[in-house]
């Protein structure tokens, strides 16, 4: 068992990252340890960058192995925003120091060089933002540990005498290039342009950024959510005012609360068609509830995001009549707000399927996704409801295949006094059968009892072709499918 | 040629009220039910149709099924308890976007009935609620009852099933006098209208259904 982590108590004691715990105890009796949880480690991580989302949309883990986890943030062109990138550093140091995370930051040009800086800068001191121009010789004075690279590839360039990222400076590529391969084809030159600006590295955010997004900061948090609903109209104008001028609209939204402690809550809203009205999203938010926001001890930054934007500034020519444009406008907006009350899937609309099997010739879809198609079926012949899954029937009849002449259904027995049938309907043999019995054809009858109840039965299974009366067969059952009116 | 006695002599009302209620005494009643309120719709009125039922509700009597359902294209909401059914009815009728807006409440109350009134009114639809039992205060106009009845066969072959047949008794109506009429389904739009052939239905067939019958709300 070895040591993961220590606290800077422990490391000013002498004890080192990778130390054996017996020798650790050794040195110091005292010490207390804990087991190490990696996973719990990377989940706390990733919930960070999402709170840190607050300060940029693109926020990237770096999961360092020396136990110095670290998050990328992509902060172009966001410095002007919060004062100066030097104020964002201070600040963003300020707010983790206060949610008990003690950090390190740097701002420079390239990912190489942040991680560089971040890591070998004065904890105490004000945090380093370095621009291109002074990019080179700052990252002169870092030791080599500060380029990322592998133990194998420090140790033979220790050997070799080098010992800062200035030392590489004056030496020839090709040769250091022949010499330090290291693991995963990242080698010593490669981490040196990368860190230098020379060559890119690509960063993958933890949450794909959005492309519209308004946010807000606020200098005491709020505690409840009508301060939320005092501030969000303000964010729903600023995004409407972004999308307009890309002629752009949005179709699913995004509210984010940045808590005190931590965490990051958020609520979606879904619209049918794109659109950028902000009184209609704020109606939205309000039926989906938006105390479902759990705020805990305050939120102190909101931020809302457009998440599916598409073009606005071409409406759909189809709709000639503007009578029948403001009918499936009105119809539109209804569907979004049982939507965003009931949930995308609690409101739906039939879509026929290319299947003669009574179950699957309909799929009901939500009404979301697109307007309703016009209904095409059979009213006199099928039911108005279906039972899924079909309900067994006891059913005396005629064989082979006669109608039923009496049957027993959710324990009461009815006389047929009418039948139509059999309408019969082979299986999709190409469709493999869910439990492995192959699955027989069925015929359909419409009967009337006695009391003028309707309905629509099946047996399947055909005596004769498909069932012989052989041991270990199963007889053709009967089953309740449906009701006609 | 005039009516046999069973039938009431007054004119069906074909236009729906605001409001309406339909009630299904027994099971069997269910989709009799259905279907009348789905025929509540104005014909010339080709708006989508929302229907609110609980999920209780389907898996009792079985969920709509699109083959066989005619008219407009349905909007089905399936809704966890009574009170998210009667918040989608009225976002449904007030929105002026449906023709018609069904739904299974077992026991709105005044008020909530009255809401349900202002919002078809304000929507220019129409709004019925299925039940199961008629009791307690409605703002609804008109009250309905449903029965299934044993039906003529068809024309072409007496031993197959003929067209749909119910008795419909207006149990309560405002300004109306009660009235029990005999629906058929039509084979063309597949609504409920008038039963046009009665002969060789007795009395009887009426009065045997073990429900009560009369002025019972």
């Amino acid at each position: 068992m070895v040591l993961h982590a220590l606290n800077p108590a422990a490391r000013a004691a002498g004890l080192r990252r990778g130390q054996g715990q017996a020798d650790a105890l050794a040195m110091i009796p005292h010490l207390v340890c804990r087991p190490a949880d990696p996973a719990a480690d990377a989940r706390a991580l990733e919930a960070l960058a999402i709170w840190a989302e607050r300060w940029s949309p693109s926020v990237s883990l770096d999961a360092s192995p020396d136990g110095l986890e670290g998050l990328f943030l992509d902060i172009t062109g966001a410095g002007h925003l919060f004062g100066g990138e030097r104020a964002l550093l201070d600040r963003i140091r300020d707010r983790l120091a206060e949610a008990g995370i003690a950090a390190r930051a740097a701002a420079a040009p390239t990912p190489g060089a942040a991680w560089a800086l971040a890591r070998w800068s004065d904890p105490e001191g004000r945090p380093p933002v370095v621009g291109q121009d002074r990019l080179r010789e700052r990252l002169a004075e870092l030791p080599l540990e500060a380029l990322r690279l592998d133990a194998a590839a420090l140790a033979q360039a220790r050997r070799f005498g080098l010992k800062r990222i200035g030392d590489l400076y004056a030496m020839p590529r090709a040769g250091l290039a022949r010499r330090f391969r290291g693991a995963g084809g990242l080698d010593l030159v490669r981490r040196l342009d990368q860190a230098l600006g020379h060559e890119g590295e690509a960063l993958t955010p933890v949450r794909p950024p959005a492309r519209y997004r308004a946010w807000q900061a606020f200098a005491e948090p709020l505690g409840d959510l009508a301060g939320v609903e005092a501030r969000l109209p303000a964010l729903a104008d600023d995004l409407a005012a972004a999308l307009e001028r890309d002629g752009q609209g949005a179709r699913r939204l995004t509210l984010t609360g940045f808590r005190t402690d931590g965490g990051a809550p958020a609520l979606s809203i879904r619209t049918g068609r794109p659109g950028r009205d902000a009184a209609v999203w704020l109606r939205l938010f309000r039926e989906a509830g938006l105390g479902r926001l759990e705020l805990g001890f305050g939120v102190d930054a909101l931020m809302l995001a457009a998440a599916e934007v598409e073009p606005l500034a071409v409406r759909q020519a189809a709709l000639h009549d503007e009578a029948a444009a403001r009918q499936a406008e009105d119809l539109a907006a209804l569907v979004d707000r049982l939507s965003a009350r009931l949930g995308p899937d609690r409101v739906l609309t039939p879509e026929t399927a290319d299947s003669w099997i009574p179950e699957r010739a309909e799929r009901w879809r939500p009404a979301l996704a697109g307007p309703a198609a016009a209904l095409e079926g059979e009213p006199g012949r099928r039911p108005i409801l279906l039972f899924d899954p079909p309900e067994p029937v006891e059913a005396i009849a005629e064989l082979p295949d006669g109608a039923p002449a009496r049957f027993t259904w959710r324990r009461l027995s009815r006389r047929v006094i009418r039948a139509d049938g059999p309408e019969r309907l082979s299986p999709e043999w190409w469709r493999p059968a869910a439990d492995r019995r192959a699955i027989r054809t069925r015929d359909y009858y419409r009967v009337e009892d006695e009391a003028g109840g309707r309905y629509w039965l099946f047996r399947e299974g055909l005596y004769g072709r498909e069932y012989g009366g052989g041991e270990g067969e199963r007889a053709p059952s009967w089953w309740m499918h449906g009701v006609l009116p | 040629m005039s009516l046999p006695s069973l039938a009431s002599p007054e004119l069906f009302p074909a236009a729906a009220a605001p409001l309406e209620e339909a009630c299904a005494p027994l099971p069997r009643d269910v989709a009799g039910a259905l279907l009348f309120a789905l025929s509540r719709r104005p014909a010339e009125d080709d708006r989508p149709v929302l229907m609110a039922l609980p999920r209780a509700w389907l898996g009792e009597y079985g969920r709509p099924y699109a083959p066989g359902l005619a008219g407009p294209p349905p909007i089905l909401a399936p809704v966890a308890t009574p009170a998210e059914a009667l918040w989608a009815l009225e976002q449904g009728l007030r929105s002026g976007a449906v023709s018609l807006a069904l739904g299974a409440v077992e026991e709105a109350t005044l008020a909530q009935s009255r809401r349900l009134d202002f919002a078809a009114r304000h929507g220019r639809a129409v709004g019925v609620t299925l039940s199961r039992r008629l009791d307690g205060l409605s703002a609804a106009r008109r009250r309905w009852r449903i029965s299934s009845r044993v039906g003529e066969g068809d024309r072409d072959d007496p031993r197959a099933p003929g067209p749909a047949r119910f008795s419909v008794e207006l149990v309560r109506s405002r300004g109306e006098r009660p009235g029990v009429w005999i629906l058929e389904q039509d084979d063309e739009t597949h609504r409920l209208r008038l039963a046009d052939r009665l002969a060789g239905l007795r009395p009887a067939a009426v009065a045997g259904a073990g429900v009560r019958s009369g002025l019972a709300a």
